[in-house]
């Protein structure tokens, strides 16, 4: 009953671990918002909240230059973007509609044609914008004038005289929609735009920090600090900056970033994508890198986060620093920047940062280089957020700890090279070359370590703009041009040495032997880009993101497997105690359950989010990375290994019968809420998965599972490794001896670590015997003890009744007895010695007192456990109101007046003792009276020696060798340390407590109720409820229903000591009474317990109804408002530019262009300059009558 | 490949170095093929390749040296470098005992994950920071900062690796990278390990061809290249 399909699910689960756990949802079908988030580069925090076809205009530059023919503008065609901080455009047909399919959601993923994921158009902060306007259009149409704070840092003191220099800039948006969807796109807008008013000051700060404004200023005004653009500026840059040319490559640039806006409110327009192939200037180059690559955005959100995570993590020490210490000195030693003390303490300071902000990564070999290399064009902070950027976005997974993503990108390699160039693929696998062995080093540390320098930058250049499938089109080009050469190479040696050969000659003319002077001087590189990005244009960044899917899972696999059997081989010495089948098993659960638990968190995390989300609508800041749902697989490096208390609940529950807990609150509730009205019908489907503990069973909580956990947690770290688990298991497990066994459950309750347990601890003993058997014993149980002949053999499963119930009732004969020997042998404890030794409720309590401490406590307990803790045994149907009185009723002070309240619970165990006796007659009793007057006899003796025992005047406890021999005294417990506590942990085949369906669970809560049963009837309390209760999360995340619980069911074992007079046949009758009816029970119960939680939650599941996205209503109007084509003509407009920068750009297209029809390009800007298509679009547009908003903040 | 014409037959020998991050595995390897000791290596990203010859009496041994990255991260990358090792080097670093610990790990997955019969040297460095080092006097100012004030900063006795390496059959060496200290030696006593049966068909399926058979795939392969080429230019 306990949905036998989920332990299916997850019994398969366990046995192929990788069937379930992989390829999310988010794989395969990424989030509208991710794919938004990586086409703009923007930050995680942004969503896509509205978006319209729009058509851009922006206005001729008419300020570096007069030209006439501009006077038209630029026009382009594409897609406005609303988010919570950014207005987008791109020319790229996308939409993230939550209606749109995958595809227009991923069109970005396709070919780019040099453009990057963004293409054409402009990535405004929100912040950034000055002003917008509403013009009224003559044909009915919404058009937005959109003034920016471009040149913010500047035009502050004298505006008039300089008003020539800083023309504001202003562009056009025409929308193309339904009335309804602009209004609605401009209602977002002007929220958007009012909360952004106060973050302007961020933006100049930021800003601030770009080159580009120190550019731009004119030359008086230029101060004598320029923005920090890497330690170029200190140590020079790499390269000749004559060959370079850069001092044209700058003044391309200025020209550029003046007509179209610099940093935050540049607009890209083709020329800018070219500029960037042909190689950044170096002192724009980290600015670029920045905008292009989207850190800049990070830096935007959080400019402080740099120096804040610097100054809160001052003067600490970790693992990571400690492996950044010992690289530093060898990052790029052959730049000088980086042989002297400030180069390295920036290099220091970044990856230590870094190390902090992201743990799980920390640092990785490798990392030093790529910063190094950052750090040579911007400054620490630029840096900090390009590398974040990076390791999140860029090349994801490179640098964990188990390095998967660089593991993937290689088998992704490879199959590119297989499928491009077959021969050679051909040749590798005859020769048993390993590909990666080369190409590993290219990826890691993006071809900076292996190629010159000057040239790695230029990859990074592009790299930035367009995403990682530069690193597999520049790997892809170089087999491709030494193809011929790797040919002849027939081993690793060779295959190295031809490719060390060739990155040491790429500045060297690609065809020296020419006759044609052009084609001579186009050097290897160029040959390189060109090869790269023309030859292998179909490499898109969709190629690389299925390929990587295909291959994901192999690749995880095998770090797993590998992982884990580094990790069973590495664990210490005791681990050979348990056999390798044993350790894999006990690997493979440990990750899995922190596995699924992380799944589970994020989940409900996720859930939240959605709710927080409907109830206001729109607009709210999310925690949670819908891109991540994965964390914690092994493989994807693990976010934890360690096991917190809850998490080893669960583990052991998996493995062990009785650390599942009584009363399964998480079971189906849906089927349960019928008759819950119009509160139960906005249940979700996935409710199940919301639960705390997924679709296992439910863990217990017992004060024996607390002290395993610490036994278990050498440390104190309140968490366990693998190693703790393993030695932990091994030492109950693997040593197969009695005597071990005894000694270690006797350490398990010596707290002090004395050697004595004084009678508190006797007691807890006990109650942990109790506690381990309520589900009947495993192991080899010796038939000859059993009276009834009818003793199981080897493990009992609880649906296996008669033998179960006998063995169980036997031993529950044996911890009477075990408590009674206990006293009787038990020695004094030294007066001296009493205060440290006895607890000090121990000395104060008299048995009644204690009793009513035990209520009290029990109060607390039951005040947190969810309500249904009394649903056991109840067989009224409307009772929660009740219940909730019991809850109050329960604070009496006094015992007694609560047993007259307690009308509701049918269970007899909670009535006064005399009414037992009537009940027993009625419940279907086999018990032999044989049995029963057995009981009779050991409950009396029990009961004269231990009410001697318990005055609390006589502090005593019991020493190692008094445990072992009142353990050895009695058969049934010696074979309970000889092998059934020993065999209690399933560590292989682990346990499935759904195998018999309801019988089972209706057995399980049955027999552990009979002890409950005990203490509550002897005892005169009501304790036992909660133990009914244990681990009842209340709803949701509460899981201290299950504490609450056990407290309960201590106190119950309480009460049987203090009354042990009390007659023993009621007591067996009481047992067996309760475990007929508790199995009757157990599905009304279970149905309860749905609708108590189901109650609980009634305020959660409200907010549930209210689905659908905010921005659903929006239509896609048209398909793009017409408007002149997208290319611009480029070359024509340069006036101000001399020729000689001309050509440079010339050669940006030479680069772009076939190697063979290098020499006839003569021409201007090639195939890119185009015709001019705006043919008047501006001109629908007048500015009549000035509507919109203002914000001039 | 490797068959010249030289008077003594040669081989090549995949040889990869394996060993906790710091403990000198690029210093033996610098030491052994350049004779040279260097303060601050650009560390090992992935894996390094040196090639170096080590002449015995009868044969001459091309070593192929994979030293990999020590990093701890960097170690499920180790299966494609030992891949096909026919010898390996587990280095473990004198005066830091946990280095020990991380060098059985690795001789563990190597007997049980790398080629059946790979010629196993543990090898204990930074003998020069220990007081019975021999020739910390010969080489000086490198100004090695791990040098120890008190002379002895051994951590790990002989006996006790020894006993290590002869219980799993290991070849067993303590050496210095910094003085040079049995360097060759260990190079020398594994080229003597390896197995003549396994130098024949020392390398993958491609190099157990002979002699006449393999240039003949070379010509083909380099017809191939051309044609296959173009037609793939066309069609991107």
């Amino acid at each position: 009953m306990l949905n036998l399909s989920s332990f299916v699910q997850k019994a398969q689960q366990l046995l192929d671990p990788t069937q379930g756990l992989n390829l999310t949802d988010s794989d395969k079908n990424p989030s509208k918002a991710s794919l938004f988030q990586s086409q703009f580069r923007l930050p995680d925090s942004q969503h896509p909240l509205y978006e319209i076809t729009a058509e851009l205009t922006i206005p001729p530059s008419n300020v570096t230059q007069g030209g006439k023919d501009q006077d038209r503008g630029f026009h382009y065609a594409g897609k406005l973007h609303l988010s919570e901080q950014y207005l987008c455009f791109s020319t790229t047909p996308s939409s993230f509609l939550q209606s749109a399919s995958t595809s227009t959601s991923s069109a970005f993923t396709g070919q780019t044609h040099g453009g990057g994921p963004s293409g054409n158009g402009f990535t405004f902060p929100l912040s950034s914008i000055r002003r917008v306007e509403r013009l009224h259009s003559q044909n009915f149409q919404f058009a937005l004038a959109i003034t920016t704070w471009n040149g913010i840092s500047q035009d502050a003191p004298k505006e008039t005289k300089d008003k020539k220099e800083v023309r504001e800039q202003r562009i056009t948006i025409q929308l193309a929609g339904t009335r309804v969807a602009c209004e609605r796109f401009c209602d977002g807008l002007k929220k958007g735009l009012r909360a952004a008013v106060g973050h302007v000051g961020k933006l100049k700060k930021v800003i601030g920090e770009c080159y580009s404004e120190y550019l731009l200023r004119p030359e008086e005004q230029k101060s004598a600090n320029p923005p920090d653009a890497g330690l170029g500026m200190i140590f020079r840059y790499p390269g000749d900056p004559k060959k370079l040319r850069d001092r044209a490559k700058m003044r391309l640039w200025a020209e550029y970033l003046r007509d179209n806006g610099r940093n935050v409110t540049l607009i890209r327009q083709p020329t800018f994508h070219k500029l960037i192939r042909v190689g950044l200037p170096n002192r724009l180059r980290g600015e670029i890198w920045e905008l292009t690559s989207g850190s800049i955005y990070l830096r935007l959100e959080n400019p402080t986060l740099y120096a804040d995570t610097l100054a809160k993590h001052v003067g600490k020490e970790s693992l990571a620093i400690d492996e950044i210490e010992k690289d530093l000195n060898r990052s790029l030693p052959e730049y000088p920047g980086f042989q002297s003390e400030e180069g390295i303490g920036r290099l220091r300071r970044v990856l230590t940062a870094y190390s902090w902000v992201n743990a799980d990564v920390g640092y990785c070999q490798a990392m030093n280089i790529v910063v190094a290399a950052l750090l040579i064009y911007m400054s620490e902070a630029q840096a900090f957020f390009l590398l974040s950027t990076l390791c999140d976005r860029l090349v994801p997974g490179y640098y964990s700890t188990t390095m998967y993503g660089t593991l993937l990108d290689q088998k992704v390699f490879e199959s590119l090279v297989e499928r491009t160039m077959p021969i050679l693929w051909e040749h590798l696998v005859k020769c048993d070359v390993q590909l990666s062995v080369v190409s590993l080093p290219w990826f890691l540390s993006l071809y900076i370590n292996s190629m010159p320098l000057v040239f790695a930058f230029r990859v990074l250049d592009v790299f930035f703009v367009e995403g990682p499938k530069v690193l597999f089109q520049v790997g892809l080009a170089i087999l491709r041009i030494n193809g011929e050469e790797l040919l002849d190479a027939a081993d690793d040696g060779a295959f190295i040495s031809v490719l060390k050969n060739y990155f040491a000659r790429l500045d060297e003319s690609a065809h020296p032997k020419s006759e044609n002077p052009k084609l001579r001087a186009v050097t290897r590189f160029q040959e390189l880009m060109v090869v790269a990005f023309k030859e292998f244009s179909g490499i898109t960044h969709s190629t690389i993101t299925e390929l990587r899917l295909k291959n994901k899972d192999a690749v995880l696999n095998n770090i797993e497997s590998f992982a884990k059997r580094t990790a069973i081989r590495n664990l210490g010495p005791e681990s050979k105690l348990l056999s390798t089948q044993e350790l894999g098993a006990v690997y493979d659960r440990f990750y899995g359950v922190l596995y699924e638990r992380q799944q589970r968190d994020l989940l409900i995390k996720q859930e939240e989010v959605r709710r927080a989300r409907n109830n206001r609508i729109s607009r709210i800041g999310q925690a949670v990375d819908e891109g991540n749902v994965e964390k914690g697989r092994v493989g994807l490096g693990p976010s934890t290994s360690l096991m917190d208390y809850d998490a080893f609940r669960e583990f052991l529950a998996g493995i062990a019968k009785w650390a599942v807990s009584d009363s399964p609150t998480q079971s189906r509730r849906d089927t349960g809420s019928s008759n819950g009205g119009g509160f139960y019908n906005s249940f979700r489907k996935n409710e199940s998965s919301m639960s705390p503990w997924g679709n296992g069973p439910e863990p217990a909580d017992h004060e024996f599972l607390r002290r395993l956990f610490s036994k278990w947690d050498f440390d104190s770290s309140s968490a366990l490794t693998l190693q703790n688990v393993v030695t932990g298991l091994a030492r109950i497990k693997g040593k197969r001896d009695i005597m071990g066994t005894i000694n270690y459950f006797f350490e398990l309750h010596d707290d002090d670590g004395d050697g004595k347990v004084d009678r508190e601890g006797i007691l807890r003993m006990s109650e942990a015997l109790l506690f381990l058997s309520r589900r009947g014993l495993e192991g080899a149980l010796d038939r000859a003890t059993a009276p009834n002949g009818m003793m199981t053999e080897g493990m009992v499963t609880p649906g296996n009744d008669v033998p179960d119930q006998s063995i169980n009732e036997r031993f529950l004969g044996s911890v009477s007895a075990f408590i009674r020997r206990c006293f009787e042998y038990a020695d004094p404890d030294h007066p001296t010695n009493q205060n440290s030794q006895q607890p000090a409720q121990q000395q104060t309590a008299s048995p009644q007192e204690d009793n009513l401490i035990a209520i009290d406590d029990d109060d607390a307990a039951a005040g947190l456990a969810d309500p249904d803790a009394f649903a056991i045994g109840d067989d009224d149907d409307d009772f929660d109101e009740e219940n909730d009185d019991d809850l109050l009723a329960m604070e009496s002070p006094t015992a007694s007046p609560r047993l007259a309240k307690r009308p509701d619970t049918a269970t007899s165990s909670l009535q006064p003792p005399s009414s037992l006796h009537l009940d027993t007659s009625t419940g279907p009793s086999s018990m032999s009276n044989n049995d029963e007057d057995h009981r009779r006899r050991v409950s009396r003796q029990q009961s004269e020696k231990a009410n001697i025992a318990l005055d609390p005047n006589n502090p005593l406890h019991i020493t190692l060798p008094t445990f072992r021999m009142v353990v050895l005294a009695d058969e049934l417990l010696e074979q309970f340390f000889e092998s059934s506590f020993p065999c209690s942990f399933h560590l292989i085949e682990g346990i499935n407590m759904c195998s018999s369906g309801g019988n089972s669970s209706g057995n399980n809560a049955g027999s552990s109720s009979s002890y409950g049963g005990v203490g509550g009837a002897l005892g005169n309390t009501f304790s036992n409820i909660g133990f009914f209760g244990g681990g009842a999360g209340a709803g949701g995340n509460n899981q201290q229903g299950g504490g609450g619980g056990v407290a309960g069911a201590g106190r119950g074992l309480r009460g049987v000591l203090d009354n042990i007079v009390t007659d023993g046949m009621r007591v067996a009758a009481e047992v067996r009474r309760r475990m007929e009816e508790a199995q009757r029970e157990l599905e009304k119960n279970a149905m309860q317990a749905g609708q108590q939680r189901a109650g609980a939650n009634r305020d959660d599941e409200d907010d549930d109804e209210d689905d659908g996205g905010p921005v659903e209503g929006l239509s896609l109007g048209g398909n793009g408002g017409g408007g002149g084509s997208a290319a611009g003509s480029v070359s024509e407009r340069r006036g101000g530019v001399r020729s000689s920068d001309r050509d440079l750009l010339t050669g940006a297209d030479a680069e772009a262009s076939d190697p063979t029809a290098e020499a006839q390009l003569q021409h201007g800007a090639g195939e890119a300059s185009g015709i001019a298509g705006g043919n008047g679009g501006a001109g629908s547009v007048t500015t009549a009558k000035v509507v919109g908003v203002e914000f001039d903040g | 490949m490797a068959d010249t014409n030289a008077p003594k037959p040669s081989s090549s020998v995949k040889l990869v170095l394996l060993g906790e991050a710091a403990v000198g595995k690029s210093s033996l390897v610098l030491r052994f093929v350049n004779n040279d000791f260097q303060e601050n290596k650009e560390p090992t990203i992935g894996a390094a390749f040196l090639t170096q010859k080590c002449n015995l009496p009868t044969r001459t041994i091309k070593f192929e040296i994979w030293d990999t990255a020590g990093q701890e991260r960097f170690a499920s990358l180790a299966p494609m470098y030992y891949r096909n090792a026919q010898a390996a080097l587990v280095v473990y670093d004198l005066t830091k005992p946990t280095s020990l610990i991380k060098a059985k790990h690795w001789v563990a997955e190597l007997q049980r994950q790398a080629s059946p019969g790979i010629v196993i040297a543990l090898v204990g460095n930074k003998l020069d920071l220990t007081s019975d080092s021999t020739g910390s006097a010969e080489v000086s100012g490198d100004g090695d900062d791990n040098a120890e004030d008190s002379g002895d900063a051994r951590k790990i006795s002989t006996e006790e690796a020894k006993t290590y390496a002869e219980e799993e059959g290991l070849l067993f060496f303590e050496t210095s990278a910094k003085t040079g200290h049995n360097v060759t030696e260990v190079f020398t006593a594994i080229a003597n390990a390896i197995p003549e049966t396994s130098l024949k068909s020392a390398r993958g399926p491609g190099a157990s061809h002979a002699g006449v058979s393999r240039t003949e795939e070379q010509r083909v392969n380099l017809n191939g290249p051309r044609d296959p080429n173009a037609k793939e230019a066309c069609a991107c």
